[in-house]
């Protein structure tokens, strides 16, 4: 669940300052003072002392400039920010290797590994039914306390079932917990590593840590610089989720992005319509050719989730492209040259862009709400304006879990084909267990709708608005 | 007869985006108690981020101007000055 806390605020304040430099083009003589300014002296600190603060802001600016958080050297420990921005414009793409999520190793707490704990609850009974029943001994006594040994715990839960005072508490690691595939995990020194072999850009990890030490690489640098270059034609291609994400109609969305200096504006929702006409087609030649399913393929983390972690459904995945792709295939075509900008909620569409020629960069709504307020342009007081490439309404569904699903099934209906729908509606352990099995369980034609994020792409990792609220726009732009 | 407190929350793209999203939702999440005593209206932006050192997001509470402002800072304030 996307909701909003301090960590998120820190990171969209740290955005708006970066952004500010950027479009005044006083990059280089005030971006080291970011952390400074965000954590100014004798101002509270969050973690240890403001000097901690300032480190951490430092990261974050890094990062938003498109790299990794982590040190490669020993200089890299004081590089100044400034040489990194000069850095971010000579190296442009290349910056970008395979990760895309990265850990601030300043910011992650290196929570307690043991994942239960003992409270002062304890009363140190007789009983003691805690060392009875646990099967790895990992339990001792010291002090009239029961103790867990974390190095011994295999986290099986039992100890907190059998104490009678409930002293024991399941204690998660919010970001290991998150993670549906197990890609995060502890280093040596207890911080989290995230294993690019595994990671499938989720982002759910990023949201849960309550440190906010899990950041995606920004790419709103690039963005902006684009933007600003007179020479280039840029074009924002919105994602069907933009509904309500600023409180107000697209139509003032598409005039704040024109007065924020993007050239034209294109709704996805447009590709969208492209790929539920060929998903149809496609999915009806698969079922006249007796296979039993078939399932989406506009979610990137989940393509990424067959890909990696259960290539023995990948058979059965779409091959149809993503509205995403679509969309800027009429872009390339429409606007030679232009820099094609994807602006969405998702993380794992930065993975999908740069396997894809017909898409430059990425940016959340998050990130572009950050822009607007550093451009100092207000969405709310905007004119309505019609975008340069507009959709219907079957494109616009897709912001919604079951969207997807439902323009297949409707369309192919009207083939004469009939179908079930079997959405999963959210990526964890739970369901990626039940998508192992997939091929097995599945007796009647169906067509498997998979969105990561619950509720589908308006409740992804970058949304800026509550998806209550989000949903009542786009229901408004569905009539 | 009107309420007693009369709230309106900055829907601005500032406040919007800085933290004021979520309290979009406030009139169906009031508690029972101070409910029917509070009456939000919408507004577009108070034009209160433009100052300099600006907390956003902001609140108008009667004639009180709540800076940094959370759901449950309101509710607070509230049920203090009820």
């Amino acid at each position: 669940m996307n909701y909003i806390n301090n960590a998120a605020i820190i990171k969209r304040q740290v955005m708006v300052r970066l952004a500010k430099l950027i479009l005044d083009d006083t990059i280089q003589d005030n971006i080291d003072l970011i952390p400074v300014l965000m954590t100014p002296k004798n101002s509270e600190s969050v973690r240890c002392c403001i000097h901690h603060d300032r480190a951490v802001v430092r990261s974050r600016v890094k990062v938003l400039l498109g790299f990794a958080a982590a040190s490669e050297s020993q200089s890299d420990e004081v590089k100044l920010l400034k040489d990194y921005a000069a850095d971010a414009v000579q190296k442009g793409e290349d910056k970008f290797d395979e990760s895309i999520l990265t850990v601030i190793d300043d910011a992650c707490s290196a929570c307690i590994r043991s994942k239960y704990q003992v409270t002062n609850a304890c009363r140190g009974c007789v009983a003691r039914p805690c060392i009875m029943n646990c099967p790895k001994k990992a339990i001792r006594f010291e002090g009239g306390h029961a103790i867990i040994d974390e190095n011994l715990c295999v986290s099986c839960g039992i100890c907190e079932k059998v104490c009678p005072y409930h002293a024991i508490v399941y204690q998660p690691i919010p970001c290991e917990e998150a993670c549906p595939v197990n890609a995060i995990s502890k280093d040596e020194f207890g911080k989290e590593k995230i294993d690019p072999q595994k990671c499938v850009y989720c982002g759910k990890c990023m949201l849960a840590c309550p440190f906010g030490a899990i950041m995606e690489r920004s790419e709103m640098f690039d963005v902006l610089r684009d933007i600003k270059d007179p020479g280039k034609t840029t074009v924002a291609m919105v994602a069907p989720s933009i509904a309500g994400q600023f409180n107000t109609d697209f139509g003032k969305v598409v005039s704040a992005l024109k007065k924020m200096g993007f050239d034209k504006v294109v709704e996805v929702a447009y590709g969208a319509d492209i790929t539920a006409q060929k998903e149809t087609e496609e999915f009806v030649e698969r079922l006249e050719h007796k296979e039993s399913f078939m399932t989406s393929s506009c979610c990137p983390a989940y393509v990424q989730v067959v890909k990696k972690h259960i290539p023995s459904i990948q058979s059965y995945v779409s091959t149809t492209l993503s509205p995403m792709i679509y969309t800027g295939e009429w872009v390339s075509n429409q606007w030679p040259g232009a820099t094609r900008v994807f602006i969405g909620p998702c993380v794992a569409k930065r993975f999908e862009a740069r396997e894809s020629t017909y898409v430059d960069n990425v940016m959340t709504y998050e990130e572009l709400g950050s822009i607007f307020i550093a451009a100092g342009v207000d969405v709310v007081e905007c004119d309505e304006q019609e975008p340069d490439k507009s959709a219907s309404s079957v494109g616009r569904g897709f912001a919604v879990s079951g969207g997807v699903a439902n323009a297949v099934i409707a369309s192919a209906a009207s083939c004469g084909v009939k179908a079930v729908s079997k959405p999963v509606n959210g990526i964890n352990n739970k369901t990626v267990s039940l998508l192992r099995v997939l091929d097995k369980t599945i007796k009647e034609p169906a067509f498997v709708e998979v969105m990561t994020c619950e509720g589908g792409c308006l409740n992804g990792p970058g949304v800026t608005s509550s998806p209550v609220i989000a949903k009542k726009f786009l229901e408004k732009m569905l009539k | 007869m009107s309420k007693k407190f009369k709230v309106s929350i900055c829907s601005g793209t500032t406040c919007y985006v800085l933290g004021g999203a979520q309290m979009m939702v406030l009139e169906d999440c009031l508690p029972a108690d101070i409910k029917d005593e509070v009456e939000v209206v919408g507004s577009s932006c108070l034009q209160k981020c433009h100052e300099p050192n600006a907390k956003p997001p902001f609140v108008l509470i009667n004639d009180y101007l709540m800076e940094s402002a959370s759901m449950t800072k309101v509710i607070d304030y509230i049920r203090e000055h009820r």
